[in-house]
């Protein structure tokens, strides 16, 4: 569905991404894991065009088959194709009132469909009791929430979550990955940036592992968690 | 002191025209008295004196709500802009006075309803606003705000400059397009039909701005931007096309300021827009920059508080009083009146 191949991305001089490449097949739960900087998250920007790679190439199979370029896509063009990005640090419209992020989520499609709203408050039925309440007065893991169920509201295909669990106690991180694995089995396919990688190899299909910029490891999230070297560097021994 | 003041507006009162604040220089206050002699509220009548305390201050207040008015309307449009695109676009005021000399000739050389000059008006700015955004500010949206300023700054100037040579800085009178008669509220107290135009298309300007910023998906839209564009494209927003609707609606608003604002003070020469423009930014700031209850607050503080200090204390000093109590009230609240700090969660 996603193929990602050999991008190098820079800031000015920063060279932040060299050469990384990776596939996200239909159905599967990919990791893309690593430590602080080593560009996770430019990555995902990459993808949806919030930054340009200097070189490489992005493919992407939209559902009336096809490939498109990403990399020439402009990024508000991205979310009809079916990519939703659940961003770092959730960047949820603080402003506004729940319901109203929500209608942002579906601003793609329109009008949001009652069905899309009461399947998010289906899953997260803590927004339906606060929708009327400015996002910017939720609690930390209740934006959380929101930044998910706002990227639902418009149906994606590929669905990529930049550190779902930042910042959440340890029975809300379970909750988010709970979800997770429900929209996995449900069929979307998932992208995740996580810094927990005990728990993102647990749910993932595959993972990366990523080092200043290059991916330095790929395999099953099994074979990674049982890996000596994933077990020091991220797993804590 | 306060009885010498009060000479010249109780006669302009009298007359049904509206007593003109300090634009034509600090000796028009005095100019009028002479008249006084055949007044009523003359010294030694102490009970029509009373009359025309009152009649004055409720006219003085009239006055400062719809000079307010204007000022709200110009305001509104620096802060939708501020709020979305996070530019001062100090090149605003001078739309305002673009919009005025369209409007001048299309009702005065040609003729025609003031209807049509205001449409043309406002659809000439209109254009003008995103030809700005699109030339000038546009190809600068990565690079720092500073330069962004200055860029603003060099639009101003090339904007009267342009209209120095076109139309030349000889004054051109603005025709009083809302006739010069008024409703007669309680005796001698009447209010010109231009400032009821300018009170009511402020009150409908700023509901309007506030249903379509809150009701309607483009307004939405455009609140999503002014928080976060990234995440609003990631939402499927088109930011720059909704960057370049935001600058629309402030021209377009310049414009509909520009024709009340010389319905006003019909003296209309290529820097009439750059004083009320700075004063409106300053609204704008006073209001809580980003607000569209607070331009519309902030527009109408300024302009009660301006024409009061004219009336009562200095028509050389309004102005300087005009800002010191707004810096006073950003010393005591920083985000101006209806501003909002907002707190990040992490
Ligand atoms: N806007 C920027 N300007 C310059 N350098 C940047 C910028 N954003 C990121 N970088 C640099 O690019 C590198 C990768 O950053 P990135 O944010 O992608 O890391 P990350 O893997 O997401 O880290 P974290 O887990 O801390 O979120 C870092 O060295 C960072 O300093
Ligand atoms: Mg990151």
């Amino acid at each position: 569905m996603l193929k990602v191949d050999n991008i190098n991305v820079y800031y000015d001089k920063i060279h932040a991404i060299k050469d990384v490449s990776f596939e996200v097949n239909a159905g599967e739960v990919v990791a893309l894991i690593g430590a602080n900087g080593a560009g996770k998250t430019t990555t995902l920007h990459t993808i949806t065009g919030l930054i340009r790679p200097e070189s490489g190439s992005i493919s992407y199979t939209p559902e009336d088959g096809g490939i498109l370029d990403l990399a020439r896509v402009a990024p508000h063009k991205m979310v009809a194709r079916g990519l939703a990005h659940v961003p770092e640090g959730r960047r949820i419209f603080l402003q506004m009132t729940v319901l109203e992020n929500l209608e942002m989520g579906a601003f793609c499609k329109g009008k949001p469909a009652k069905e899309d709203l009461e399947n998010v408050f289906g899953r997260f039925p803590r927004l339906e009791e606060r929708k009327k309440q400015v996002a910017g007065t939720l609690s930390g893991g209740e934006q959380q929430m929101l930044a998910m169920g706002r990227a639902l509201m418009s149906h994606p295909r590929l669905l990529m979550l930049d550190e779902p669990s930042m910042g959440l106690s340890p029975i809300l991180v379970e909750q988010i990955f709970d979800i997770i694995a429900e929209l996995h089995k449900s069929g979307t396919t998932i992208l995740l940036v996580e810094q927990n990688a005990e728990m993102a190899l647990q749910i993932a299909d595959r993972a990366y592992v990523l080092e200043s910029g290059r991916v330095v490891m790929e395999g099953s999230g099994a074979e990674l968690a049982a890996s000596e070297e994933i077990r020091k560097a991220y797993l804590g021994g | 002191m306060a009885l010498f003041l009060l000479y010249p507006i109780n006669i302009t009162l009298r007359r049904g025209t509206r007593w003109k604040r300090g634009k034509r220089g600090a000796g028009s206050v005095r100019g009028f008295a002479p008249y006084a002699e055949s007044g009523g509220g003359a010294p030694g009548q102490p009970e029509a004196k009373l009359e025309v305390v009152s009649l004055s201050l409720v006219n003085n207040l009239i006055n400062g709500v719809s000079l307010g008015s204007v000022y709200a309307i110009i305001a509104l449009g620096y802060t939708m802009v501020y709020g979305i695109a996070k530019m001062l676009n100090f090149a605003h005021g001078d739309v305002i006075m673009v919009g005025a000399y369209i409007c001048f000739f299309i009702c005065s050389d040609f003729g025609m309803s003031p209807i049509l000059g205001i449409l043309a008006a406002v659809l000439v700015c209109t254009l003008l606003g995103v030809l700005i955004e699109q030339l000038a500010y546009k190809p600068l949206r990565q690079v720092t705000s500073l330069a962004v300023l200055i860029t603003a700054i060099g639009v101003s100037y090339f904007l009267q400059n342009a209209a120095q040579l076109m139309w030349t800085s000889n004054p051109r009178i603005f025709p009083a397009i809302f006739g010069s008669g008024g409703i007669q509220l309680i005796g001698d107290l009447t209010i010109p039909y231009k400032t009821l135009v300018t009170i009511g298309a402020c009150l409908v300007i700023m509901a309007g701005l506030i249903l379509f910023t809150g009701k309607t998906r483009t307004g939405k839209a455009m609140r999503a931007c002014s928080e976060d564009k990234d995440a609003a494209q990631l939402m499927g927003i088109n930011v720059n096309r909704t960057i370049s609707i935001t600058f629309a609606i402030g021209s377009a608003l310049a414009a509909v300021a520009g024709v009340l604002l010389c319905s006003a003070y019909p003296k209309l020469i290529p820097t009439t827009g750059s004083m009320p423009g700075i004063k409106a930014f300053t609204a704008a700031v006073f209001g809580g920059i980003g607000s569209i209850p607070g331009a519309f607050l902030g527009g109408i503080l300024l302009g009660v508080i301006e024409i009061f200090s004219s009336a009562y204390l200095s028509t050389e000093l309004a102005n300087a009083i005009v800002f010191l109590v707004l810096i006073v009230i950003l010393l005591v609240k920083p985000t101006g009146l209806l501003g909002k700090k907002v707190s990040e969660k992490v």
